[in-house]
């Protein structure tokens, strides 16, 4: 019973941190609105392969989207088919996000490959990014990692498989302010459990 | 000197077109093989293979070409758009000045060149750029700008990731 509330704590815990929603539906045949802002991407070279439409930029790659901003050392874009859009760029090398979580806090998103891919099946649109290579994000609340964090543009959602998320706020909703070491958890794959466990508290 | 040519199907890429347009130029209707010239306000299309021979494959325009020692082409006010066989534009690039190398098939220049897709939601520039006409193969080597539009926007619901 004593681990049943424990994981109960947990599960509320991550909802209320970072937003956590382990079966996010990335599924969504809602109609699109498209930004009137539009993305720009600086960096300090750039292939270009016109046969096989593809853009790959590389040094210090800044990429300034409306909903967020992200630095990288390596990018690469497949470029759309006239009237087209772009449905994939692949980031590689120190990528860094930065964005506004839900509550309007900045929050920071860092790994060392993340993928954006845009797609249409029967009427229904995935637009995702998916971070790998050690993946992390950190929000006011709370620093989480998994071994793959998917952000689904659409629902604007996250999604961590494996997760392990530490804390900064106390249950009671007070910022955790003690000397503890932090605690982590690192359930199995695709379970979430923190068996044993403190509940996290992370200054 | 005003020079229009207007078909040359034998043309693989536009480049190889900067290259042979001063000896198949069509001034007043004349065509010159007697060697190469310098040339002003020219353009040069190229068509698609059968069965889309109407329909124009690239137009590579400039203000100038004047020949240059070692087979190099130096061609002013650039601009080359590329079509599909639907007649659409696929890729416009522009750019003050290149040397067009004839024997390497290369185009470069320290300065600036612009491209942009058709619609022109997809778009970039930088200084100093190579072009390598056996692959198709560009590479801007400084300060490269990207502007891309029609990106999705976040419902209106929220902002951010995390909801």
């Amino acid at each position: 019973m004593k681990l049943i509330v424990k994981n109960i704590c947990l599960i509320a815990l991550m909802a209320m941190t970072a937003g956590t929603r382990l079966n996010a539906q990335t599924n969504t045949n809602a109609a699109l609105e498209f930004s009137h802002e539009p993305t720009r991407i600086d960096s300090e070279s750039a292939n270009l392969d016109l046969t096989g439409h593809k853009v790959v930029y590389r040094g210090h790659v800044r990429v300034d989207d409306p909903q967020m901003k992200l630095a990288c050392q390596w990018l690469t874009v497949d470029l759309p088919e006239p009237g087209g859009r772009v449905d994939h760029i692949v980031a590689e090398t120190n990528v860094v996000m930065n964005f506004v979580d839900a509550r309007g806090n900045p929050a920071r998103a860092t790994g060392s490959r993340a993928v954006y891919s845009y797609q249409v099946h029967n009427g229904m649109t995935n637009e995702t990014i998916t971070l790998t290579g050690n993946p992390e994000i950190d929000t006011a609340d709370a620093q989480s990692k998994g071994d793959v964090i998917v952000w689904d543009r659409i629902s604007n959602q996250l999604r961590f498989i494996n997760p392990k998320i530490i804390s900064r706020q106390n249950l009671d909703g007070t910022l955790g302010g003690t000397n503890r070491p932090p605690a982590k958890t690192n359930p199995p794959a695709g379970t979430i459990g923190n068996a044993g466990g403190t509940i996290p508290n992370q200054p | 000197m005003t020079i229009s040519v207007t078909r040359h199907p034998s043309l693989a890429t536009w480049l190889l077109a900067a290259g042979t347009i001063l000896f198949f130029a069509v001034p007043n209707g004349r065509t010159q093989l007697n060697g190469v010239q310098h040339a002003s306000d020219f353009t040069s299309v190229e068509y698609f293979e059968p069965p889309h021979q109407q329909q124009m494959k690239s137009r590579l325009s400039g203000a100038e070409a004047q020949p240059q020692a070692g087979g190099l082409l130096l061609i002013k006010q650039l601009k080359l758009e590329m079509f599909n066989v639907d007649g659409r534009t696929e890729m416009i690039v522009n750019a003050p000045e290149c040397v067009y190398d004839t024997f390497n098939g290369t185009a470069s220049s320290p300065g600036h060149l612009q491209l942009q897709t058709g619609d022109g939601k997809f778009r970039v520039e930088g200084e100093g750029f190579l072009w390598r006409q056996t692959n198709s193969f560009l590479t801007i080597s400084n300060s490269v700008r990207t502007v891309i539009e029609g990106m999705p926007a976040l419902p209106a619901s929220g902002q951010g990731a995390g909801k």
